[in-house]
């Protein structure tokens, strides 16, 4: 049935902050990123971005759960937003285009 | 670990620490589908449902007769179907401080204050804590969508199990069932006004765009986002201001006979004062953003609204969560599934606590007693606030906040009763119970003794089902709670243990 049956406090510590923060970091990312990228005139790329943003947040949070080790899950969250926010952040003219 | 496995520690513990706190949210909102119904109920100037001969240059001239402050702004609502009285709010400049007044319909004064209808919204969104409130239902807001989120996926046989009640099995897999019925049953709307309750206060709880795409400009993003029109001031002194009344009228030519909602006037010190006039519609689910805006002075049209499609849809989505469309059958759906979503929480707690009763474990006398202090105590401080809205006199100064002390200590001492009461907890709900049932029959009497209008004899005589629905569905609950509270104080039937398989949900 399964390999382990329970989590050691660490690995459930470690994966609560994880969902939080680093959930709510991926999905600050994924705001930030359609917010420059989607093909929308401005105010509509912020909307549409920030609305999908907390599906973003609930998915990370599941996801960190379900991973199979507490670092792993924090290195795919981590490792996805900062890849969005330096995609996001860097081109500045890009995201403030009308 | 398998998923589901790793999915029902997630669900038992984020499901279990926000429940009392989520049951708050949730039990104002529903309270608050009913708002406005309360708050006539609350106002008995309102009983006969007089209709008021004020208009917007009357309201005005009230505000400039009795507030000499400087405003940063000031609003007012028109009389509707809902709420058949004007409405006026402003803003002082300098210290910020807002203030509310309705008006009585006859007379034209300023109606006694009451908490009202009122106090359950904003319960609802923002805990009375102000701005940190909001976050805290936001974040409760996010903890809602995971447990729903995972609770999918530990339910195997969600089809199966939504035909399933075993009222008579023991205590866990009763209250599985039941939290199972009301999770499946109600699953589309907790997952809808879970994701538009967060989604509404987007702009605070993620700013990414504003700070990104706007460089962080605040009033530039709305005016933007919204459509909307925005004049700084100036701070020169403002010439005459034109008739509210003929913008009202102006109004309602340029929508083609539409209705307007909401009134404000921005900086009306200044040269650069604007007048906004939002259209008002119960016929569309997102409210109408066709809002005008005038030059205060000169009455020149200056802008209409046309919000982009983003802010539609989030309008659309904030309509959905509010409510405000369709009539009071919308609202009584939205009131079943509220209260499903309060059963929801109390099932799930009392698995955990049904489980652990069974096998011992840590933390079950603070959960009781939380139980006691937020599940039956709220509903017991709301009915005290009602009797408090009744019994403290109409012409006392600082009424308002007389009843909020009034609710804030009887749900103190309930919580109180609740801590000591934990140890035998099955005597205590049905004590509670015994006084919710007293608190909510009584309630239609005293309403009959104090006011001449608004009791059910004289309420179901008009015809006037708003004001009736509230005394008879505060007798219906009343007579459910006697019932329980008196089957309650049987001796609990002793269930015959059964060996029978153990499904994953409940190892949780």
């Amino acid at each position: 049935m399964s390999k382990q049956s329970t989590l050691s406090s660490w690995s459930i510590a470690s994966r609560v902050l994880a969902a939080l923060f680093g959930g709510y970091a991926l999905a600050y990312a994924f705001a930030a990123f359609f917010s420059v990228y989607l093909p929308l005139p401005r105010p509509d790329r912020v909307a549409f971005a920030g609305m999908l943003s907390f599906a973003v947040w609930t998915a990370a949070a599941i996801y960190v759960f379900a991973a199979r080790s507490a670092l792993r899950a924090w290195s795919g969250v981590a490792g996805l937003s900062v890849v969005l926010c330096l995609a996001a952040f860097l081109p500045s003219e890009l995201g403030v285009r009308p | 670990m398998s998923l589901r496995q790793s999915m029902a520690g997630l669900h038992t513990w984020g499901g279990l620490l926000p429940s009392w706190l989520l049951y708050v949210i949730i039990l104002a909102g529903t309270i608050a589908c009913f708002d406005k119904e309360l708050e006539r109920w609350m106002r008995p100037a309102l009983h006969q449902g007089a209709a008021s001969q004020m208009t917007a240059d009357d309201v005005r001239d009230w505000l400039q007769r009795n507030v000499k402050d400087e405003l940063h702004a000031f609003w007012m609502h028109p009389p509707t179907e809902r709420e058949p009285y004007w409405r006026l709010g402003w803003e002082v400049h300098d210290s910020g401080e807002q203030r509310n007044i309705a008006f009585d319909p006859v007379g034209a004064e300023p109606m006694p204050e009451t908490l009202g209808g009122d106090f359950f919204f904003r319960l609802h969104y923002t805990l009375h804590a102000g701005m940190p409130g909001v976050y805290i239902v936001g974040l409760a807001g996010m903890f809602m969508l995971v447990a729903l989120v995972s609770g999918v996926i530990i339910h195997r046989r969600i089809f199966k199990d939504f035909f399933t009640l075993r009222p008579g099995a023991n205590g866990q897999r009763a209250w599985l069932d039941a939290h199972n019925l009301f999770g499946v049953l109600g699953l589309p709307f907790h997952l809808v006004l879970a994701y538009t309750g967060v989604v509404i206060f987007m702009s605070n709880y993620m700013p990414a765009g504003l700070q990104l795409a706007y460089k962080g400009d605040v009033e530039h993003f709305f005016s933007e986002v919204m459509g909307a029109y925005h004049r700084e001031e100036v701070g020169q002194p403002a010439p005459p201001a034109m008739s509210l009344n003929e913008l009202v009228a102006e109004s309602r030519r340029q929508w083609g006979g539409g209705e307007p909602g909401w009134v404000v006037v921005h900086h009306p010190a200044d040269v650069a004062a604007v007048v906004d006039i939002r259209r008002f519609s119960t016929s569309r689910v997102g409210a109408p953003q066709e809002t005008l805006t005038y030059d205060a002075a000169s009455g020149e049209l200056l802008h209409r609204q046309q919000p982009p499609a983003g802010y539609s849809t989030y309008n659309w989505l904030a309509g959905l969560h509010m409510a405000q469309f369709g009539g009071s059958l919308v609202r009584l759906l939205y009131l079943m599934l509220g209260l499903a979503g309060c059963a929801l929480m109390v099932a799930g707690v009392k698995v955990w606590v049904a489980k652990r009763e069974a096998r011992g474990g840590a933390g079950i006398g603070l959960v009781r007693a939380l139980n006691g202090a937020l599940f039956v105590g709220l509903p017991l401080a709301s009915l005290a606030l009602l009797w408090g809205n009744r019994l403290i006199p109409l012409g006392m100064a600082e009424r308002a906040s007389a009843e909020a002390w009034l609710f804030v200590g009887a749900w103190s001492l309930l919580a109180l009763w609740a801590v000591l009461g934990r140890r035998q907890p099955r005597r205590l709900l049905s004590q509670q119970l015994a006084l919710g049932a007293l608190l909510a029959l009584g309630l239609p009497l005293l309403n009959g003794l104090t006011t001449a209008h608004g009791h059910l004899l004289a309420s179901l005589a008009r015809g006037d089902w708003a004001l009736a629905g509230i005394d008879l569905f505060l007798l219906l609950a009343g007579l459910c709670a006697a019932l329980a509270a008196w089957r309650l104080a049987r001796p609990a039937p002793l269930a015959a243990p059964r060996g029978r398989r153990i499904l994953v949900e409940e190892t949780a």
